[in-house]
């Protein structure tokens, strides 16, 4: 994790990034728990493009769920992901209404002082859109995460 | 509707512990498109235990959770799985061509049949079975759309009796337990 924190470091320096470069660093009110991602098949082997076999062009997602703990007085909020695993990336809430669920594109997690968010199936995920790769139990998948007031944070989800 | 026909397990039959359907009734006829090319109809599955999910291939949270679980049952049943069919009937036939069900569904369980068919003959499955689907134009999301679904699993016995609709969240234990009350053992 260190290692990851560190090439993070670099990157955003080397980079020259508008972002800044994980400003926390060890004293982060921010602590990510549970991170893992449900299997799901990239919909389109070997076809970068989108084309081939799959009709209907779109690749295939995946979900990625973890528990957000904010020791911290202050409120804060992840704001946006990205991963090399997906094209994109978008915060999503599925809602059950009347037995119909419904899942719904968030602009923030917010996460209160002192409090977590823990993202589940049928509730808060983060969303890949576009596998560029199936995911398969076994896997790992790396998720950089923003958050509003605490820098960026790298997870390693474990796929199952 | 069918919503109304729900007891709680206690009330219907002490036995099973998700949501039983009493008194059982004739489940009606799915006759499909199975993503091998296939003609699918359930009637044919008599002695098996079929359970039906309604979804679609882009959804990456409820859809792939429910199958995920169903696949995680068959582990748990051991021989007696075989007598499992499970079947993944697309609620997105526009999107979801029979590869794209074929690739889907066989990343949970080699088993397991995608379904799919014409926007009509999948609108009469839906509503013989209660399933409310409605594509969603979503602002703020890359998807061009999204479909909200009902998200039960319906479990038909080995005399062709619809016997339980498993609300999403329902335990894996609990599930494992009832289906296993309808394979007899």
């Amino acid at each position: 994790m260190r290692m990851i924190m560190l090439i993070g470091l670099i990157l955003g320096i080397v980079g020259g990034s508008a972002q800044p470069a994980m400003p926390q660093g060890a004293k982060s009110a921010i602590s990510l728990e549970n991170a893992w991602a449900r299997r799901a098949p990239a919909m389109a082997p070997g076809a970068p493009g989108g084309h081939g076999a799959m009709a209907g062009g779109d690749g295939g997602n995946g979900a990625v769920y973890v528990t957000i703990v904010n020791r911290g007085t202050s409120a804060d909020a992840l704001v946006s992901a990205t991963t090399d695993a997906a094209k994109t990336v978008e915060l999503h809430e599925t809602v059950q209404e009347g037995g119909v669920m419904k899942m719904r594109p968030l602009r923030r997690f917010e996460v209160p002082g002192g409090g977590r968010l823990e993202m589940k199936p049928g509730g808060h995920h983060i969303m890949l859109m576009g596998l560029t790769r199936d995911l398969k139990p076994g896997d790992t998948v790396s998720v950089t995460l923003t958050f509003d007031q605490g820098g960026r944070m790298t997870l390693a989800a474990p796929v199952r | 509707m069918l919503l109304v026909c729900i007891a709680p397990a206690w009330a219907a039959s002490p036995k099973f512990r998700s949501g039983v359907l009493d008194p059982p009734r004739p489940a009606p006829d799915i006759v499909l498109r199975a993503h091998d090319g296939t003609d699918f109809r359930l009637s044919r599955y008599r002695g098996d235990v079929v359970a039906i999910a309604f979804g679609y291939t882009f959804c990456p949270d409820v859809c792939p959770t429910t199958l995920a679980e169903l696949a995680q049952v068959r582990a748990r049943l051991g021989p007696v799985a075989k007598r499992l069919r499970v079947v993944f009937v697309t609620v997105d036939p526009e999107r979801d061509s029979p590869e794209r069900l074929r690739v889907y569904t066989q990343a949970f369980d080699r088993t397991f049949i995608g379904l799919t068919g014409s926007p009509e003959q999948l609108a009469a499955v839906q509503k013989s079975y209660g399933v409310v689907a409605k594509k969603q134009a979503v602002p703020g999301t890359a998807a061009a759309y999204l479909v909200d679904h009902s998200a039960f699993v319906y479990v038909v016995d080995a005399e062709g009796r619809l016997r339980l609709m498993v609300p999403f969240g329902t335990s894996m234990v609990d599930m494992t337990h009832d289906i296993s009350l309808l394979l007899g053992r």
